[in-house]
């Protein structure tokens, strides 16, 4: 938003020499170009949440697991 | 649970985590994750020197609630290992102390990025004068110490015994250094000179809600992870009662 496009971009990425902050804003982009594009963060860091979360929710069945062979073992 | 009530269960006895855990575990992951959406979306009152770094109430300050609750939980599990003796209470002690110090450190870490770019912008100062990041980071070194006093004794039960004393000391000098000491001082910090951290006047009305929410979503988070520890601690200790060949020397020697 704050300066247009390079134009040496088109040498590196055709599809990115297209964009354009011209037209106004719609669908998905109306919603993460607010804000000076902070939903853009919070999306980033909801992914890594999305990320440990998944890791302290396998470590949780692991557990369930070993708890229960150490149960069968010692019963 | 566990059909074959001996001593060493009795030692170690955990309560069964299971359908009501996993819903625990559910609704902390949703709670904080819908607490990250507002903390991001929700509004700020915006004002100068703070500005939008004001949503770091949300991140900054429940890792100061899960540090004392951590340390609370661990120093009442230290008491209960002096009382009882049983294992568990020691395995508890050091993951609520594992907890606490992590979640100190991560306080005190966010609060010296958040004040060097607001209180000190334009300063090139890291390290401020503030007396209560200086007051806590003398209280980390003094938490950090359980950890290296554990590491240095190989025996379980007298190791279990120092640390459980030293736990106690520990969090007797909490109050005083992060809470007492920096309200003597001058400080831009809230809560300081006399002034509660958390006044009406303090916290706009629309950021109240959200930093409560954060505050209760992180404490879940800090118990979920203090649980896991301790479940991983206690099937290692009775993997090794079952096994004892399998056991460390140190572990066999000191089973006396």
């Amino acid at each position: 938003m704050l300066q247009t496009a390079d134009t040496t971009i088109a040498l590196y990425d055709e599809a990115a020499a297209q964009a354009s902050s011209e037209q106004p804003a719609q669908g998905l982009e109306r919603i993460m170009l607010a804000d000076d594009k902070l939903p853009v963060v919070l999306g980033v860091v909801l992914i890594v949440w999305i990320g440990v979360l998944t890791l302290l929710f396998r470590t949780d069945r692991r557990l369930a697991r070993v708890e229960r062979q150490l149960d069968e073992r010692s019963a | 649970m566990r059909r074959s009530p001996g001593p060493m269960d009795r030692d170690l006895a955990l309560p069964r985590y299971g359908l009501l855990y996993r819903l625990f575990g559910v609704a902390a992951a949703v709670w904080i994750t819908v607490v990250l959406v507002l903390g991001f979306l929700g509004p700020v009152p915006n004002l100068p020197i703070l500005e939008q770094s004001a949503r770091n109430l949300y991140f900054h300050v429940p890792m100061w609630f899960v540090l004392y609750a951590g340390a609370i939980a661990g120093a009442w599990h230290a008491g209960r290992y002096l009382a009882t003796g049983r294992t568990v209470h020691d395995v508890r002690s050091e993951a609520a102390w594992m907890v606490s110090t992590v979640a100190g450190v991560t306080a005190l870490v966010t609060g010296v990025l958040w004040s060097r770019f607001t209180w000190y912008q334009g300063t090139g100062l890291w390290w401020s004068p503030e007396p209560r990041q200086n007051m806590v980071a003398v209280q980390l070194l003094i938490s950090g110490a359980y950890f290296v006093l554990r590491g240095s004794l190989d025996r379980p039960r007298q190791r279990a015994r120092l640390s459980a004393v030293y736990a106690l000391f520990a969090t007797a000098t909490m109050p005083f250094l992060t809470y007492v000491l920096p309200r003597r001082m001058a400080s831009l910090h809230p809560g300081a000179e006399g002034n509660p951290a958390f006044s009406q006047m303090d916290l706009a009305g629309d950021m109240r809600w959200v930093f409560y929410s954060a505050a209760v979503g992180f404490l879940m988070l800090g118990w979920w992870l203090y649980t896991q520890r301790v479940r991983a601690k206690v099937a290692e200790l009775r993997a090794e009662a079952l096994a004892p060949e399998a056991a460390p020397v140190s572990v066999v020697v000191s089973s006396s």
